[in-house]
Protein backbone atom coordinates (compact mmCIF):
# COMPACT_ATOMS: atom_id res chain seq x y z
CA UNK A 1 0.00 0.00 0.00
CA UNK A 2 1.38 3.43 -0.88
CA UNK A 3 0.09 6.84 0.05
CA UNK A 4 0.31 9.33 -2.83
CA UNK A 5 1.23 12.89 -1.92
CA UNK A 6 -2.41 13.94 -2.27
CA UNK A 7 -3.33 11.45 0.50
CA UNK A 8 -5.77 9.62 -1.78
CA UNK A 9 -6.21 6.00 -0.82
CA UNK A 10 -7.35 3.26 -3.18
CA UNK A 11 -10.68 1.65 -2.40
CA UNK A 12 -8.80 -1.62 -2.13
CA UNK A 13 -7.04 -0.22 0.92
CA UNK A 14 -10.33 0.63 2.56
CA UNK A 15 -11.68 -2.89 1.96
CA UNK A 16 -8.45 -4.34 3.33
CA UNK A 17 -8.83 -2.12 6.39
CA UNK A 18 -12.36 -3.38 7.02
CA UNK A 19 -11.23 -6.98 6.53
CA UNK A 20 -8.31 -6.62 8.93
CA UNK A 21 -5.57 -7.72 6.56
CA UNK A 22 -3.32 -4.66 6.77
CA UNK A 23 -0.11 -4.60 8.75
CA UNK A 24 0.10 -2.10 11.64
CA UNK A 25 1.79 0.63 9.57
CA UNK A 26 -0.73 0.35 6.75
CA UNK A 27 -3.59 0.33 9.21
CA UNK A 28 -2.33 3.46 10.92
CA UNK A 29 -2.08 5.29 7.58
CA UNK A 30 -5.64 4.34 6.70
CA UNK A 31 -6.87 5.49 10.10
CA UNK A 32 -5.16 8.85 9.60
CA UNK A 33 -6.75 9.13 6.16
CA UNK A 34 -10.20 8.31 7.50
CA UNK A 35 -9.83 10.94 10.21
CA UNK A 36 -9.37 13.56 7.49
CA UNK A 37 -11.85 12.23 4.94
CA UNK A 38 -15.32 11.77 6.46
CA UNK A 39 -16.85 10.41 3.25
CA UNK A 40 -14.40 7.53 3.18
CA UNK A 41 -14.93 7.06 6.91
CA UNK A 42 -18.68 6.77 6.31
CA UNK A 43 -18.06 4.24 3.53
CA UNK A 44 -15.88 2.11 5.79
CA UNK A 45 -18.44 2.35 8.56
CA UNK A 46 -21.20 1.17 6.24
CA UNK A 47 -19.18 -1.90 5.29
CA UNK A 48 -18.46 -2.60 8.93
CA UNK A 49 -22.18 -2.37 9.70
CA UNK A 50 -22.86 -4.81 6.84
CA UNK A 51 -20.41 -7.26 8.38
CA UNK A 52 -22.00 -6.82 11.79
CA UNK A 53 -25.48 -7.40 10.35
CA UNK A 54 -24.34 -10.60 8.63
CA UNK A 55 -22.71 -11.89 11.80
CA UNK A 56 -25.75 -11.00 13.91
CA UNK A 57 -27.94 -13.20 11.70
CA UNK A 58 -25.66 -16.21 11.45
CA UNK A 59 -23.54 -16.28 14.62
CA UNK A 60 -26.34 -17.90 16.69
CA UNK A 61 -26.00 -20.98 14.51
CA UNK A 62 -22.71 -21.70 16.24
CA UNK A 63 -24.60 -22.31 19.48
CA UNK A 64 -26.79 -25.03 17.93
CA UNK A 65 -25.75 -28.63 18.50
CA UNK A 66 -25.16 -30.43 15.20
CA UNK A 67 -26.61 -33.88 14.77
CA UNK A 68 -24.03 -36.62 15.49
CA UNK A 69 -24.44 -37.92 11.94
CA UNK A 70 -23.38 -34.52 10.64
CA UNK A 71 -20.34 -34.28 12.90
CA UNK A 72 -19.13 -37.68 11.70
CA UNK A 73 -20.02 -37.17 8.02
CA UNK A 74 -16.41 -37.09 6.86
CA UNK A 75 -15.83 -40.51 8.37
CA UNK A 76 -18.93 -42.02 6.80
CA UNK A 77 -18.95 -44.05 3.60
CA UNK A 78 -21.60 -42.78 1.23
CA UNK A 79 -24.37 -45.15 0.11
CA UNK A 80 -23.43 -46.76 -3.20
CA UNK A 81 -26.63 -45.66 -4.87
CA UNK A 82 -25.74 -41.98 -4.54
CA UNK A 83 -25.17 -39.17 -2.13
CA UNK A 84 -27.63 -38.87 0.70
CA UNK A 85 -28.26 -35.16 0.60
CA UNK A 86 -29.48 -34.80 4.09
CA UNK A 87 -27.92 -35.09 7.51
CA UNK A 88 -30.54 -37.71 8.11
CA UNK A 89 -30.88 -41.41 8.63
CA UNK A 90 -32.82 -42.94 5.81
CA UNK A 91 -34.73 -46.15 5.99
CA UNK A 92 -34.67 -47.37 2.46
CA UNK A 93 -34.59 -45.06 -0.55
CA UNK A 94 -38.06 -44.11 -1.80
CA UNK A 95 -38.16 -43.97 -5.55
CA UNK A 96 -35.12 -46.13 -6.22
CA UNK A 97 -36.67 -49.60 -6.04
CA UNK A 98 -35.51 -51.93 -8.81
CA UNK A 99 -37.90 -52.22 -11.72
CA UNK A 100 -37.86 -56.01 -11.84
CA UNK A 101 -37.86 -57.98 -8.63
CA UNK A 102 -37.27 -61.69 -8.46
CA UNK A 103 -39.61 -63.89 -6.53
CA UNK A 104 -36.78 -64.73 -4.17
CA UNK A 105 -36.28 -61.01 -3.43
CA UNK A 106 -39.96 -60.56 -2.69
CA UNK A 107 -40.03 -63.56 -0.33
CA UNK A 108 -36.87 -62.34 1.37
CA UNK A 109 -38.43 -58.93 1.93
CA UNK A 110 -41.55 -60.50 3.39
CA UNK A 111 -39.41 -62.52 5.79
CA UNK A 112 -37.52 -59.37 6.80
CA UNK A 113 -40.76 -57.53 7.45
CA UNK A 114 -42.03 -60.37 9.62
CA UNK A 115 -38.81 -60.37 11.60
CA UNK A 116 -38.96 -56.61 11.95
CA UNK A 117 -42.50 -56.84 13.28
CA UNK A 118 -41.39 -59.42 15.83
CA UNK A 119 -38.42 -57.32 16.92
CA UNK A 120 -40.71 -54.33 17.14
CA UNK A 121 -43.03 -56.19 19.49
CA UNK A 122 -40.10 -57.08 21.76
CA UNK A 123 -38.78 -53.52 21.71
CA UNK A 124 -42.22 -52.17 22.51
CA UNK A 125 -42.33 -54.27 25.68
CA UNK A 126 -38.83 -53.10 26.57
CA UNK A 127 -39.82 -49.48 25.98
CA UNK A 128 -42.89 -49.80 28.20
CA UNK A 129 -40.78 -51.42 30.91
CA UNK A 130 -38.19 -48.64 30.66
CA UNK A 131 -40.93 -46.03 30.93
CA UNK A 132 -42.42 -47.73 33.96
CA UNK A 133 -38.99 -47.81 35.58
CA UNK A 134 -38.53 -44.13 34.79
CA UNK A 135 -41.89 -43.25 36.31
CA UNK A 136 -41.75 -45.35 39.45
CA UNK A 137 -38.06 -44.94 40.18
CA UNK A 138 -38.26 -41.17 40.37
CA UNK A 139 -41.09 -39.21 38.87
CA UNK A 140 -39.94 -35.91 37.42
CA UNK A 141 -36.30 -36.54 38.22
CA UNK A 142 -33.74 -36.06 35.47
CA UNK A 143 -31.40 -39.00 35.52
CA UNK A 144 -28.22 -38.59 33.55
CA UNK A 145 -28.13 -41.08 30.71
CA UNK A 146 -24.74 -42.11 29.40
CA UNK A 147 -23.97 -43.35 25.94
CA UNK A 148 -23.45 -46.79 27.44
CA UNK A 149 -26.91 -47.01 28.96
CA UNK A 150 -28.87 -45.20 26.25
CA UNK A 151 -30.79 -47.89 24.39
CA UNK A 152 -31.14 -46.18 21.02
CA UNK A 153 -30.56 -43.00 19.05
CA UNK A 154 -33.38 -40.56 18.44
CA UNK A 155 -34.15 -41.77 14.93
CA UNK A 156 -34.38 -45.38 16.04
CA UNK A 157 -36.65 -44.38 18.91
CA UNK A 158 -38.77 -42.26 16.60
CA UNK A 159 -39.15 -45.25 14.32
CA UNK A 160 -40.19 -47.45 17.19
CA UNK A 161 -42.73 -44.85 18.30
CA UNK A 162 -44.04 -44.49 14.77
CA UNK A 163 -44.41 -48.22 14.30
CA UNK A 164 -46.08 -48.56 17.69
CA UNK A 165 -48.73 -45.89 17.41
CA UNK A 166 -49.34 -44.76 13.86
CA UNK A 167 -51.52 -47.71 12.86
CA UNK A 168 -53.14 -48.08 16.24
CA UNK A 169 -56.89 -47.73 16.61
CA UNK A 170 -56.20 -44.82 18.97
CA UNK A 171 -52.97 -43.34 17.63
CA UNK A 172 -53.13 -40.17 19.72
CA UNK A 173 -54.06 -39.33 23.28
CA UNK A 174 -55.33 -35.81 22.57
CA UNK A 175 -56.70 -35.02 19.15
CA UNK A 176 -56.29 -31.84 17.15
CA UNK A 177 -59.66 -30.45 18.19
CA UNK A 178 -58.16 -29.88 21.66
CA UNK A 179 -54.98 -28.17 20.50
CA UNK A 180 -54.56 -25.94 23.54
CA UNK A 181 -54.92 -28.89 25.87
CA UNK A 182 -52.42 -30.85 23.77
CA UNK A 183 -49.90 -28.00 23.87
CA UNK A 184 -50.25 -27.59 27.63
CA UNK A 185 -49.82 -31.30 28.20
CA UNK A 186 -46.72 -31.53 26.01
CA UNK A 187 -45.24 -28.47 27.71
CA UNK A 188 -45.74 -30.01 31.14
CA UNK A 189 -44.47 -33.49 30.26
CA UNK A 190 -41.91 -32.94 27.53
CA UNK A 191 -40.92 -29.30 27.89
CA UNK A 192 -41.77 -28.27 24.35
CA UNK A 193 -45.21 -27.37 23.12
CA UNK A 194 -45.11 -25.71 19.69
CA UNK A 195 -47.27 -27.84 17.39
CA UNK A 196 -46.13 -27.12 13.82
CA UNK A 197 -48.83 -26.44 11.27
CA UNK A 198 -48.08 -28.55 8.18
CA UNK A 199 -51.44 -28.04 6.46
CA UNK A 200 -49.76 -26.22 3.58
CA UNK A 201 -47.78 -29.40 2.94
CA UNK A 202 -51.02 -31.38 2.82
CA UNK A 203 -50.58 -32.83 6.31
CA UNK A 204 -53.49 -32.47 8.70
CA UNK A 205 -52.73 -32.79 12.39
CA UNK A 206 -54.53 -35.74 13.95
CA UNK A 207 -53.24 -35.12 17.45
CA UNK A 208 -50.41 -36.08 19.75
CA UNK A 209 -49.23 -38.04 22.69
CA UNK A 210 -46.37 -38.48 25.11
CA UNK A 211 -44.17 -41.48 24.36
CA UNK A 212 -41.13 -43.10 25.94
CA UNK A 213 -38.03 -41.22 24.85
CA UNK A 214 -34.40 -42.18 24.81
CA UNK A 215 -33.51 -40.22 27.93
CA UNK A 216 -36.69 -38.32 28.81
CA UNK A 217 -40.39 -38.29 27.92
CA UNK A 218 -40.87 -37.56 24.25
CA UNK A 219 -43.65 -35.88 22.35
CA UNK A 220 -45.14 -37.46 19.26
CA UNK A 221 -47.43 -35.67 16.86
CA UNK A 222 -49.19 -37.50 14.04
CA UNK A 223 -50.20 -35.88 10.77
CA UNK A 224 -52.31 -37.42 8.02
CA UNK A 225 -52.24 -36.80 4.27
CA UNK A 226 -55.32 -36.93 2.02
CA UNK A 227 -54.15 -40.33 0.73
CA UNK A 228 -54.20 -41.68 4.28
CA UNK A 229 -50.44 -41.75 4.71
CA UNK A 230 -49.31 -40.71 8.18
CA UNK A 231 -46.24 -38.76 9.20
CA UNK A 232 -44.95 -38.52 12.75
CA UNK A 233 -42.99 -35.71 14.41
CA UNK A 234 -41.03 -37.03 17.36
CA UNK A 235 -39.26 -34.64 19.74
CA UNK A 236 -37.33 -35.02 22.95
CA UNK A 237 -34.97 -32.89 25.01
CA UNK A 238 -31.58 -33.71 23.53
CA UNK A 239 -28.64 -35.09 25.46
CA UNK A 240 -25.18 -34.49 23.98
CA UNK A 241 -23.87 -37.84 25.16
CA UNK A 242 -26.30 -39.81 23.03
CA UNK A 243 -24.68 -40.92 19.80
CA UNK A 244 -26.45 -41.79 16.59
CA UNK A 245 -27.21 -45.46 16.19
CA UNK A 246 -26.80 -47.27 12.90
CA UNK A 247 -29.91 -47.13 10.76
CA UNK A 248 -32.10 -50.22 10.76
CA UNK A 249 -33.38 -51.91 7.64
CA UNK A 250 -36.79 -50.94 6.38
CA UNK A 251 -38.39 -49.93 3.14
CA UNK A 252 -40.18 -46.86 1.90
CA UNK A 253 -39.59 -44.80 5.06
CA UNK A 254 -37.70 -41.56 5.42
CA UNK A 255 -36.56 -40.02 8.69
CA UNK A 256 -35.07 -36.55 9.03
CA UNK A 257 -33.43 -35.53 12.29
CA UNK A 258 -32.43 -32.08 13.42
CA UNK A 259 -31.68 -30.34 16.67
CA UNK A 260 -32.66 -26.89 17.82
CA UNK A 261 -33.66 -25.14 21.02
CA UNK A 262 -32.08 -27.97 23.08
CA UNK A 263 -34.43 -30.50 21.55
CA UNK A 264 -33.97 -33.31 19.05
CA UNK A 265 -36.65 -33.61 16.39
CA UNK A 266 -37.31 -36.47 13.98
CA UNK A 267 -39.86 -36.27 11.20
CA UNK A 268 -40.65 -39.77 9.98
CA UNK A 269 -43.04 -41.07 7.37
CA UNK A 270 -43.60 -43.06 4.17
CA UNK A 271 -42.92 -40.15 1.82
CA UNK A 272 -40.18 -39.23 -0.61
CA UNK A 273 -37.13 -37.37 0.62
CA UNK A 274 -38.18 -34.20 -1.20
CA UNK A 275 -41.60 -34.06 0.44
CA UNK A 276 -40.20 -34.87 3.85
CA UNK A 277 -37.51 -32.20 3.56
CA UNK A 278 -40.05 -29.53 2.68
CA UNK A 279 -42.21 -30.54 5.64
CA UNK A 280 -39.17 -30.70 7.93
CA UNK A 281 -38.11 -27.21 6.83
CA UNK A 282 -41.56 -25.88 7.57
CA UNK A 283 -41.70 -27.51 10.98
CA UNK A 284 -38.17 -26.40 11.86
CA UNK A 285 -38.92 -22.78 10.90
CA UNK A 286 -42.01 -22.70 13.12
CA UNK A 287 -40.16 -24.33 16.00
CA UNK A 288 -37.25 -21.89 15.77
CA UNK A 289 -39.66 -18.98 15.59
CA UNK A 290 -41.49 -20.20 18.69
CA UNK A 291 -38.26 -20.71 20.64
CA UNK A 292 -36.92 -17.21 20.01
CA UNK A 293 -37.65 -14.61 22.70
CA UNK B 1 9.68 -46.17 4.87
CA UNK B 2 6.33 -46.80 3.26
CA UNK B 3 4.90 -48.17 6.52
CA UNK B 4 6.17 -45.13 8.43
CA UNK B 5 4.52 -42.80 5.93
CA UNK B 6 1.29 -44.77 6.10
CA UNK B 7 1.39 -44.62 9.89
CA UNK B 8 1.97 -40.88 9.86
CA UNK B 9 -0.82 -40.37 7.34
CA UNK B 10 -3.26 -42.43 9.38
CA UNK B 11 -2.44 -40.37 12.46
CA UNK B 12 -2.88 -37.20 10.46
CA UNK B 13 -6.12 -38.56 8.97
CA UNK B 14 -7.50 -39.17 12.44
CA UNK B 15 -6.56 -35.63 13.47
CA UNK B 16 -8.24 -34.26 10.36
CA UNK B 17 -11.46 -36.11 11.14
CA UNK B 18 -11.44 -34.66 14.65
CA UNK B 19 -10.85 -31.19 13.26
CA UNK B 20 -13.67 -31.52 10.73
CA UNK B 21 -16.01 -32.79 13.43
CA UNK B 22 -15.20 -29.89 15.74
CA UNK B 23 -15.56 -27.40 12.89
CA UNK B 24 -19.05 -28.62 11.96
CA UNK B 25 -20.77 -25.59 13.58
CA UNK B 26 -18.86 -23.13 11.39
CA UNK B 27 -19.52 -25.23 8.30
CA UNK B 28 -23.24 -25.11 9.12
CA UNK B 29 -23.07 -21.36 9.58
CA UNK B 30 -21.36 -20.89 6.23
CA UNK B 31 -23.79 -23.17 4.39
CA UNK B 32 -26.80 -21.37 5.88
CA UNK B 33 -25.40 -17.97 4.95
CA UNK B 34 -24.45 -19.17 1.48
CA UNK B 35 -28.00 -20.33 0.95
CA UNK B 36 -29.33 -16.93 2.04
CA UNK B 37 -32.72 -18.01 3.27
CA UNK B 38 -32.63 -21.76 2.65
CA UNK B 39 -33.87 -23.89 5.49
CA UNK B 40 -31.56 -25.46 8.02
CA UNK B 41 -32.34 -28.99 6.88
CA UNK B 42 -31.28 -28.23 3.30
CA UNK B 43 -28.16 -26.44 4.51
CA UNK B 44 -27.26 -29.29 6.86
CA UNK B 45 -27.82 -31.73 4.03
CA UNK B 46 -25.38 -29.78 1.92
CA UNK B 47 -22.75 -29.85 4.67
CA UNK B 48 -23.32 -33.57 5.17
CA UNK B 49 -22.86 -34.34 1.47
CA UNK B 50 -19.81 -32.09 1.18
CA UNK B 51 -18.07 -33.63 4.20
CA UNK B 52 -18.93 -37.14 3.08
CA UNK B 53 -17.42 -36.43 -0.32
CA UNK B 54 -14.35 -34.88 1.28
CA UNK B 55 -13.96 -37.90 3.53
CA UNK B 56 -13.99 -40.19 0.50
CA UNK B 57 -11.34 -38.07 -1.19
CA UNK B 58 -9.21 -38.10 1.94
CA UNK B 59 -9.39 -41.88 2.15
CA UNK B 60 -8.51 -42.16 -1.53
CA UNK B 61 -5.70 -39.63 -0.94
CA UNK B 62 -6.99 -37.43 -3.72
CA UNK B 63 -6.45 -34.58 -1.27
CA UNK B 64 -3.71 -34.67 1.34
CA UNK B 65 -4.00 -31.64 3.63
CA UNK B 66 -0.90 -31.16 5.74
CA UNK B 67 -2.69 -29.92 8.81
CA UNK B 68 -6.04 -29.13 10.34
CA UNK B 69 -6.23 -25.66 8.80
CA UNK B 70 -5.64 -27.04 5.32
CA UNK B 71 -8.35 -29.63 5.97
CA UNK B 72 -10.82 -26.92 6.94
CA UNK B 73 -10.07 -25.06 3.73
CA UNK B 74 -10.70 -28.26 1.78
CA UNK B 75 -14.04 -28.55 3.57
CA UNK B 76 -14.96 -24.97 2.67
CA UNK B 77 -14.00 -25.71 -0.94
CA UNK B 78 -16.25 -28.76 -0.94
CA UNK B 79 -19.18 -26.84 0.55
CA UNK B 80 -18.75 -23.93 -1.84
CA UNK B 81 -18.47 -26.17 -4.88
CA UNK B 82 -21.52 -28.22 -3.93
CA UNK B 83 -23.52 -25.12 -3.05
CA UNK B 84 -22.71 -23.57 -6.44
CA UNK B 85 -24.50 -26.53 -7.96
CA UNK B 86 -27.32 -26.87 -5.41
CA UNK B 87 -28.07 -23.17 -5.06
CA UNK B 88 -28.13 -22.45 -8.79
CA UNK B 89 -31.64 -21.11 -8.49
CA UNK B 90 -31.49 -18.08 -6.21
CA UNK B 91 -33.35 -18.59 -2.98
CA UNK B 92 -36.27 -16.38 -2.12
CA UNK B 93 -36.09 -15.64 1.61
CA UNK B 94 -39.38 -15.40 3.43
CA UNK B 95 -40.65 -12.03 4.61
CA UNK B 96 -39.49 -12.68 8.18
CA UNK B 97 -35.86 -12.74 7.17
CA UNK B 98 -33.99 -9.48 7.88
CA UNK B 99 -33.07 -7.15 4.98
CA UNK B 100 -29.46 -8.29 5.01
CA UNK B 101 -30.54 -11.84 4.11
CA UNK B 102 -32.64 -10.56 1.23
CA UNK B 103 -29.66 -8.53 0.10
CA UNK B 104 -27.40 -11.58 0.21
CA UNK B 105 -29.95 -13.63 -1.75
CA UNK B 106 -29.96 -11.01 -4.51
CA UNK B 107 -26.18 -11.30 -5.03
CA UNK B 108 -24.52 -13.46 -7.64
CA UNK B 109 -23.48 -16.76 -6.01
CA UNK B 110 -19.73 -16.18 -6.23
CA UNK B 111 -20.06 -12.58 -5.04
CA UNK B 112 -21.98 -13.86 -2.03
CA UNK B 113 -19.48 -16.63 -1.37
CA UNK B 114 -16.51 -14.27 -1.46
CA UNK B 115 -18.24 -11.75 0.81
CA UNK B 116 -19.13 -14.44 3.35
CA UNK B 117 -15.71 -16.07 3.26
CA UNK B 118 -14.08 -12.75 4.08
CA UNK B 119 -16.67 -11.02 6.26
CA UNK B 120 -18.26 -13.94 8.11
CA UNK B 121 -15.68 -16.71 8.03
CA UNK B 122 -12.68 -14.40 8.44
CA UNK B 123 -10.52 -15.69 5.59
CA UNK B 124 -7.88 -13.56 3.94
CA UNK B 125 -8.05 -12.78 0.24
CA UNK B 126 -5.63 -15.59 -0.74
CA UNK B 127 -7.59 -18.25 1.15
CA UNK B 128 -10.90 -16.93 -0.19
CA UNK B 129 -9.48 -17.09 -3.72
CA UNK B 130 -8.38 -20.69 -3.14
CA UNK B 131 -11.77 -21.71 -1.75
CA UNK B 132 -13.80 -20.00 -4.47
CA UNK B 133 -11.40 -21.17 -7.20
CA UNK B 134 -10.80 -17.66 -8.50
CA UNK B 135 -7.81 -15.34 -8.62
CA UNK B 136 -6.91 -12.94 -5.83
CA UNK B 137 -7.68 -10.00 -8.10
CA UNK B 138 -11.12 -11.39 -8.80
CA UNK B 139 -11.73 -11.74 -5.07
CA UNK B 140 -11.34 -8.03 -4.60
CA UNK B 141 -13.55 -7.20 -7.59
CA UNK B 142 -16.31 -9.48 -6.34
CA UNK B 143 -15.98 -8.17 -2.79
CA UNK B 144 -16.26 -4.58 -3.96
CA UNK B 145 -19.29 -5.40 -6.10
CA UNK B 146 -20.99 -7.42 -3.38
CA UNK B 147 -20.62 -4.66 -0.80
CA UNK B 148 -21.89 -2.01 -3.18
CA UNK B 149 -24.92 -4.06 -4.23
CA UNK B 150 -25.65 -5.07 -0.66
CA UNK B 151 -25.54 -1.42 0.45
CA UNK B 152 -27.99 -0.48 -2.31
CA UNK B 153 -30.41 -3.30 -1.64
CA UNK B 154 -30.49 -2.88 2.14
CA UNK B 155 -30.85 0.89 1.79
CA UNK B 156 -33.85 0.41 -0.50
CA UNK B 157 -35.45 -1.93 2.01
CA UNK B 158 -34.83 0.39 4.95
CA UNK B 159 -31.74 -1.39 6.21
CA UNK B 160 -28.21 -0.06 6.36
CA UNK B 161 -28.09 3.52 4.99
CA UNK B 162 -26.53 3.91 1.58
CA UNK B 163 -23.27 5.82 1.51
CA UNK B 164 -22.08 8.06 -1.25
CA UNK B 165 -20.80 6.14 -4.27
CA UNK B 166 -18.03 8.69 -4.82
CA UNK B 167 -15.45 5.92 -4.96
CA UNK B 168 -17.33 3.81 -7.44
CA UNK B 169 -15.07 4.86 -10.31
CA UNK B 170 -11.81 4.56 -8.37
CA UNK B 171 -9.04 2.71 -10.11
CA UNK B 172 -8.76 -0.80 -8.80
CA UNK B 173 -5.51 -1.93 -7.31
CA UNK B 174 -4.89 -5.02 -5.27
CA UNK B 175 -3.20 -4.48 -1.93
CA UNK B 176 -0.08 -6.64 -1.88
Amino acid sequence: MTTPPTGFLEEADLHAFVDGILDPDQRRRVEEHLAQHPEDAALVESWQRQNAAIRAVYEPILREIPAPSLRSAAAQVAAPSGTIESGATHWGRPGVLPRVRRREDILAQQRRQAIFASVLAVLSVAAVTALATFIFAGRGEHRPITAASAPQGYVARAGLTYATYVSDQHPVEIDASRLEELSSWLKARVGFYKVPDLSQQGMRLIGGRVAPGVAAPAGFLIYERPDGGRVGLYFERSVATISQQASKSGSGMTAIEWRTADFAFVLIGPLSLDLMQVAAEKAAAQIISASQP
Amino acid sequence: MRLLFAGKYMSNYADILVELSEATPVFRRYARALGAGVGLVVADGLVHSALQGLGARLRAREVTPNDAEAARIEAYKAITSLAAHKYQVASCPGPRHPPIVHGLAALDFTDRAVLLLVSLEGFGYDAAADIASISRETVFMRLQRARALLANSTANSGGIPQVSAARSSAHLRVVK
